[in-house]
């Protein structure tokens, strides 16, 4: 994580896709591991399920950028008694999520008035 | 749940430790919970190619992230490493380029199809010290007939072509080929056809073949030359086909016709052709070799003459490639081989130096964390990143130097013409280059992560550990200086085997001698009597051109390019010789002047005049070492040699030994015949002029042309260029040799300057103690000196022993001087101590401007 300098949220895009889910994951708590693997694979009607080494392998590219950050370990509250690590979306995170959604927005709003898209109801 | 969490924990092992170390658990902890939602073999493959990606996303994520920190590393010391840089290049550098020309000569396989089948055919006589000579037509015929470990037999016989059409007439070497040449080769005509079976038969119509180069250069590569006619010795030639480069380099040359055989008029012992041959598929060469002894034990039975005659194969491999030029490239080879270890051990050093100064890094790195194989990976990646950096320069620096070697080496030196940077080349300079950067970097590596991590951060990175340790890096000097001083041993001798060389003395005044040679075609002088009236009437015109003082006719100069001949020679009536035995004899035929056009001193009797023609009795001059030979001290003359042919002649007069061969050779026996009673096709003339010899090519060409304005000149040299081109391959020898062993003996110099330095730097508080307790310079000075004299000593005299042992791979480069000469090892060593001593000197010297207050108080 560079500290000398605030970063520009825009010098991550595009997001990964992996990258992506995860912040969208992440927006509305903070979750462990296998929780983000689970929402992610719940809100693609189980199409995208994220492999071990895919999501870790984000996570720790995320943290060493300062997207997400890791909370201190806690008890899995379905599991009460596996200990597990916790992670949050930071102020950048959520400025490069958006600025993604924004780029997404764009890019759809272009391949629709080409009729690449189905119209908005 | 147990195998598939074993299973899936050894899958992690894929993952970089740390990365291991940081998620193994929470990873394994999610594949619990998904195994227990979904278990099953869509999983496990899902889980395989993600492991296969994600891990080599995190190695490489890794190395890129080491690499940037050598980068910042290197960066931060630049003279470091320049200087690694540097000498790893020329290490490098020298390596490939000396490969380069390995791997044309040795490795790359011959431009023919299955070369390891191919051989060539001696004929051997072990009675006349023959052990390999050329073949006959009649035997090459009988050979052909009777083998059945042979499938195809070739023969080769020397040419000499005139060629008048298009452009100036041009004078060309060729050859001719059997028709059986092309498959036996298995080669390909570039266009048109090779010659076909029964165009070797005499009376049939002319053909003739052009190389591709000439075809190309002469003709424009005009593809309608095919089935014209080209003038070639006043005969026109139907062009049948083009004939690709391979054919050059078997037979020389650019034109070839068909070899016409007529049985009737040849005899056995006309050695006059090269026969070649291809293995049948299956057959070894012994089996070849055991069935042509048997077929020459027959034709000994079945014709008297061949009683003595046996045959020997050879390998075009051992044919092409002669045994010099295989010792040269392998002491070459080795010679730089070892200076990319000196290479190696120097920049080991430094990097020993640097690992010491970097020791707090390494303890902090440690301390908070990472681990010894992290830190081992880092210090490599610092080291490949040197290597390939040295490589890459080395490369650029070979390609140069094979550029050089392209452009200015002279032809003929090497077997093949062209030497290229080919894959083969690049595979070997990233194989040496990684196997460097592992080597150097080991050393300190392994010794940076010995070191104890408490004591270094205690002493608050003052710590001497390296110092305590110096065997290691002072192993790697000595170590240096032992190569070096093997190197400088063997570059001393072939110094002086060359300087040897050149104070051979020749047997004649070579300077200010012009040569070219001339080839009369047949077509317009169609006997020898015509020939010599030209000849004669030639150097008559040649010696009234001003500034020319003589000039004259051989078959053959000493070191040029012309035909000699060996024969063997049997004296008649007394001799040292047992009766009937024979020895091989360099015959040249000779116009009368040509003794004294040469400045061959006449020692006894007297050299040709205008009488001794045809109709003469036929006499011969010999060379001093023949009378030696055949009649001892006697040598005086009137004796008799009986040739193969049976032709007796009788000496006239005895001449001085001439260098006729090569240089490192002792002068062969030679005789000399009066050129009115035998030409050749292809004559050399020498022509002694009062001026620069090239000087004068513009006026003889004008004279020649007077005479015969259709006759073109080859081979236009000075003598000197001769005798220059002879002595090439031995000073090409010398001259990488004493580079090497120069740029050796630097790097070495340069080690135990930097290792000395280093020492006094870590010394500085023990020589101020010293010095505060009343040493004195010159007693801090010895101190020094004695510490690196120790280590030198002890290299070169282990590099001279060595060197000892290894001369013998020399002693056929060598000449005129013992591999094991004393006199070059005491110099040697001489030369590496006084090296040493400078090297030693500069550091100590500054050993001795320690203050020791400001030493003191420094601690």
């Amino acid at each position: 994580m560079r500290k000398d300098a605030v970063p520009d949220p825009e010098a991550f895009l595009p997001l990964q896709p992996a990258v992506f889910h995860i912040l969208v994951a992440l927006a509305d708590r903070e979750r462990h591991g296998y929780a983000i693997m689970q929402d992610v694979a719940a809100r693609t009607d189980g199409k995208l399920k994220l492999s071990p080494g895919t999501l870790y392998g984000s996570i720790k590219r995320m943290l060493h950028d300062g997207l997400i950050e890791e909370l201190e370990e806690r008890p899995d509250p379905e599991q009460d008694d596996v200990r597990r690590r916790y992670y949050r979306i930071t102020r950048l995170g959520r400025e490069a999520a958006i600025a993604e959604s924004g780029r997404l927005a764009k890019l759809l709003g272009q391949a629709r008035a080409m009729g690449l898209a189905p119209r908005r109801t | 749940m147990d195998w598939p969490l074993s299973l899936y924990r050894a899958l992690l092992l894929c993952y970089p430790a740390e990365f291991r170390y940081e998620y193994g658990a929470e990873m394994a902890q999610a594949f619990r919970d998904r195994w227990r939602e979904e278990p099953g073999l869509t999983l496990w493959l899902n889980l395989f190619a993600d492991t296969i990606i994600s891990a080599s996303k995190e190695h490489s994520h890794m190395l890129l992230n080491d690499l940037i920190f050598a980068i910042r590393t290197l960066r931060k010391a630049p003279v470091f490493t320049a200087a690694a840089v540097l000498t790893l290049a020329l290490g490098v550098g020298a390596n490939s380029a000396i490969f380069t020309v390995v791997n044309a000569e040795l490795l790359r396989p011959l431009p023919f199809a299955d070369p390891d089948r191919l051989v060539r055919i001696y004929e051997k006589n072990d009675r006349l010290n023959l052990p390999q000579f050329a073949a006959s037509v009649l035997n090459y015929l009988s050979w052909k007939e009777q083998t059945q470990t042979l499938a195809q037999v070739g023969a080769i016989g020397f040419a000499s072509f005139n060629l008048t059409e298009r452009g100036d007439p041009e004078q060309f070497n060729g050859a001719t080929i059997s028709p059986s040449m092309f498959p036996l080769l298995g080669l390909q005509p570039v266009r048109g056809r090779a010659f076909r079976d029964g165009e070797d038969r005499p009376g049939g119509a002319p053909v003739v073949m052009i190389g591709e180069g000439l075809w190309k250069r002469r003709f424009g590569g005009d593809e309608s030359l095919i089935g014209k006619t080209v003038n070639l010795n006043g005969t026109a030639y139907t062009v049948v086909g083009i004939a690709p480069r391979a054919l050059f380099t078997l037979t020389g040359g650019e034109i070839w016709i068909p070899m016409l055989i007529d049985p009737p008029r040849e005899q056995r012992l006309n050695h006059v052709i090269v026969a070649v041959a291809r293995l049948q598929r299956g057959v070894t060469l012994q089996q070849a070799q055991a069935e042509m002894d048997t077929i020459a034990h027959r034709l000994g039975q079945q014709y008297a003459e061949m009683k003595d005659w046996g045959i020997t194969l050879t390998t075009f491999y051992h044919w092409f490639i002669q045994d010099q030029l295989r010792t040269a490239l392998v002491v070459l080879l080795g010679a730089v081989v070892l200076v990319l270890m000196i290479a190696c051990a120097n920049v080991a050093n430094l990097l020993l130096s640097r690992a010491a100064a970097r020791q707090t890094e390494i303890a902090v790195r440690t301390a908070i964390g990472a681990s010894r194989g992290r830190l081992l990976r880092q210090l490599l990646t610092e080291s490949l990143l040197l290597s390939t950096l040295g490589g890459a320069a080395g490369l650029m620096l070979a390609a140069w130097a094979v550029h050089m070697m392209n452009t200015s080496l002279p032809a003929n030196l090497l077997p093949v013409d062209q030497l290229v940077v080919d894959s083969t080349v690049l595979l070997f300079t990233l194989g040496i280059t990684l196997v460097t950067g592992l080597l150097f970097g080991m050393a300190p590596a392994w010794q940076t992560l010995k070191t104890d991590l408490i004591t270094v951060l205690k002493q608050g990175g003052r710590s001497n550990v390296g110092s305590r340790r110096p065997l290691l890096r002072n192993g790697l000097v000595a170590g240096e200086l032992a190569m070096a001083a093997m190197l400088l041993a063997g570059a001393a001798l072939l110094i002086q085997s060359l300087l040897h060389l050149q104070q051979v003395r020749l047997g004649f005044r070579p300077d200010r001698l012009l040569t070219f040679q001339l080839s009369p075609p047949s077509a317009k002088y169609p006997s020898t009597q015509r020939a010599w009236a030209f000849y004669q009437a030639l150097l008559a015109n040649l010696k009234t051109l001003p500034g020319v003082r003589g000039a004259a006719l051989s078959s053959g100069i000493p070191l040029g390019a012309g035909n000699y001949n060996t024969t063997p020679a049997t004296p008649v009536g007394n001799s040292l010789l047992p009766a009937g035995t024979a020895i091989p004899i360099d015959w040249r035929a000779v116009s009368p002047e040509y003794f004294r056009t040469m400045e061959i001193p006449l020692l006894r009797g007297r050299v040709f005049t205008g009488d001794d023609g045809p109709n003469a009795p036929p006499v011969m001059v010999i060379s001093q070492v023949t009378a030696q030979k055949l009649w001892g001290a006697e040598e005086s003359i009137g004796h008799i040699i009986r040739l193969g042919s049976g032709k007796q002649f009788t000496s006239v007069g005895i001449v001085g030994d001439v260098h006729s061969t090569s240089l490192n050779q002792p002068p062969a026996p030679t005789m000399y015949f009066a050129a009115a009673t035998r030409l050749w096709p292809l004559m050399d003339v020498v022509v002694r002029t009062e001026m620069e010899p090239n000087a004068a090519v513009s006026s003889v060409r004008q004279k020649l042309h007077e005479l015969d304005a259709e006759l073109p000149m080859s081979n236009i040299r000075s003598m000197d260029e001769w005798i220059s081109n002879n002595a090439a391959q031995p000073r090409l020898n010398t001259v990488l040799l004493g580079i090497f062993a120069s740029v050796a003996l630097l790097i070495a110099a340069i080690g135990i300057f930097g290792v000395l330095t280093y020492s006094v730097n870590q010394r500085t508080r023990e020589i101020g103690v010293r010095m505060a307790l009343g040493a004195q310079r010159g007693d801090v000075l010895r101190l020094v000196v004695r510490e690196g004299m120790v280590v030198a000593v002890a290299g070169i005299g282990a590099g001279l022993t060595g060197a000892l042992g290894l001369s013998k791979v020399l002693a056929t480069l060598l000449f005129g001087v013992d591999a094991h000469d004393p006199a070059t090892f005491i110099g040697v060593a001489a030369i590496l101590l006084a090296v040493a001593l400078i090297s030693c000197l500069l550091p100590a010297r500054r050993a001795t401007r320690v203050d020791p207050i400001v030493a003191l108080r420094y601690e």
